[in-house]
């Protein structure tokens, strides 16, 4: 696969997107523009699947990686949204094999996907504080311990 | 009549307990539900305090089965990270580990497989020959589990002269007892029965709900990252990929014992052309910062790992997603459909490290009259279902 045609197909700028090295791509798009830029990737004929969605904290955002494989190359998909009030346009619609990941991502990140018709606890158990995102950094081993009522 | 099924998420005999929550009606299985997480450690918490050497030992402890793939997956994000070039020579032991590694896998499922048919005496079989590939694990790294090989920079033993005999006899053992498998499990009527035509995942479905591996290749869907996205030695090693189009458990099973065939070919090219070398190169404590993804075709199906590096000793981020998760939503889409009595076999089918269910509640919905069931009376009953219906 070819960077000019990751440009023509999805209808980005070129300098969003950034070539890591032989097979490795990665495409940055606005929160707003997820939507429309997976159902492109999507029809691209050689399109795979979506191989997991990471999420990660950077500086006061968080950003979350749409892991796309090809069978000749692995697009990531980086869009981010705020710490604060994180959102996100669901993708469950167009990749129906998205939904553990958003939940895993709920669970861990708190990150809201909008139209996910289920986003019930899938990792963390029964009575878990509202609010405790444990891959936060904020939240350290020691915190989510105080929090919880435990001791090390 | 509806009942709700709680199924696990103990049972006593494997690792990673899940529960799913099953609507039934009549005897089948109208939707699931499944919960995870009762086996969550923190992984990828812990990473962000350990070095990057420790999470070389810690990424092999993420599966007991397939270890090696967690490992060489988590080396080689490093190792880009780095810009590490790995000795040819290691690439190639890594080859052979990783496939010595899915012939046990499939070995392991093909016996709990048969177990949950009911069929115990290819149980007992299929684990006996999985004595032999362990033997040569054990041989090659000096344990059974968990084998230590895999390190970032290349492999920690080489595998030697002497070893090369008593691997290929071992290999030709295997291949003699693949072949046998295959007979089998085309022929005999029990196994026919329990498992054509059960489970059924259809292409379009599998592609849409993401699935991998051999739950993937056995809904007709070639994909492979050994051959997508060669690693280690694979780009120099002719193979097939193995697919068939069944769609139920028997085409997952078929694919499997043929995937053990192509292992097989695998490491004996491996060994005839493995070069002379270093088996390792020195690999700095600090990584530079920059990310980078790693993938490897695990015995399960497609493993992905994911580091973020900050310049220090320890990665800011390092996500894994192993395959079971990717396959679990395939899984329920099977279940959806199936008898009561199919549930176990179906389970096992996409090889989910989980394949009985210790304590099953049956809850009607009508009288909230509950019954708790165990693994051991959900295969009891499911066994006694079919010998009623068919004879078996």
């Amino acid at each position: 696969m070819k960077r000019s045609e990751i440009r023509r197909q999805l209808r980005i700028r070129a300098r969003n997107i950034i070539v890591q090295r032989d097979r490795r791509f990665i495409v940055n798009i606005e929160k707003k523009d997820l939507e429309r830029v997976m159902r492109r990737l999507m029809r691209m004929n050689n399109y795979t699947h979506l191989s997991t969605i990471t999420a990660l904290e950077v500086d006061s955002e968080i950003e979350l990686i749409y892991h796309v494989a090809f069978t000749d190359a692995l697009v990531s998909v980086k869009v981010r949204t705020s710490k604060d009030e994180p959102v996100l346009p669901s993708i469950v619609d167009l990749i129906p094999g998205a939904a553990l990941y958003e939940r895993e991502i709920h669970d861990l990140f708190g990150v809201e996907f909008e139209g996910n018709p289920d986003l019930s606890p899938l990792l963390l158990p029964d009575g878990w504080p509202e609010g405790v995102y444990p891959l936060r950094k904020w939240w350290s081993p020691d915190r989510i311990l105080s929090k919880l009522g435990g001791r090390r | 009549m509806t009942f709700e099924i709680p199924f696990g998420p103990q049972h006593p005999a494997l690792e990673e307990p899940i529960n799913f929550m099953f609507e039934i009606n009549e005897e089948r299985v109208v939707s699931v539900k499944p919960r995870l997480g009762y086996v969550h450690r923190g992984i990828e918490k812990i990473a962000e305090s350990r070095n990057y050497q420790q999470l070389v030992y810690l990424s092999e402890r993420i599966c007991g089965i397939c270890s090696f793939a967690h490992a060489l997956c988590y080396s080689q994000v490093v190792e880009e990270l780095l810009g590490l070039e790995v000795p040819d020579r290691a690439k190639f032991i890594r080859t052979i580990l990783a496939e010595m590694e899915r012939i046990q896998n499939h070995y392991l499922w093909l016996g709990l497989t048969a177990k949950e048919m009911g069929f115990e005496t290819l149980f007992m079989y299929a684990w006996r020959d999985r004595e032999t590939i362990i033997e040569m694990l054990d041989m090659i790294s000096g344990k059974r589990v968990n084998y230590g090989m895999t390190t970032i920079g290349g492999v920690r033993r080489d595998i030697t002269e002497s070893m090369m005999g008593r691997i290929e006899e071992s290999l030709n053992h295997l291949e003699a007892r693949a072949e046998y498998y295959t007979k089998v499990c085309t022929r005999d009527p029990s196994i026919l029965r329990r498992t054509v035509g059960v489970g059924i995942l259809r292409p379009r479905e599998a592609r849409a709900l993401c699935a991998v591996g051999p739950t993937a290749r056995a809904s007709g869907i070639a994909r492979d990252v050994r051959v997508d996205e060669p690693y280690a030695a694979y780009g120099e090693i002719p193979f097939k990929v193995v697919t068939y189009r069944g769609c139920d458990v028997a085409s997952r099973m078929y694919v499997r014992i043929d995937e053990i065939k192509e292992s097989i070919k695998i490491i004996r090219y491996a060994l005839k052309n493995m070069p002379e070398g270093p088996i390792r190169v020195k690999a700095p404590m600090r990584v530079p910062e920059g990310e980078a993804i790693s993938r490897v075709e695990a015995p399960r199906g497609e493993n992905l790992h994911f580091l973020k590096s900050n310049g220090s000793n320890k990665p800011e981020r390092w996500k894994i997603r192993a395959p079971t998760l990717a396959n679990l939503l395939s899984l329920c889409r099977m279940l959806i459909g199936v008898n009561l009595a199919d549930i176990p076999v179906v389970i096992a089918g996409i090889d989910p490290c989980i394949a009985c269910a210790e304590r099953i509640a049956l809850v009607d919905a009508e009288t909230r009259k509950c019954e708790v069931w165990d693994g051991k009376d959900l295969w009891r009953y499911a066994n006694e279902w079919y010998r009623k219906r068919y004879g078996l």
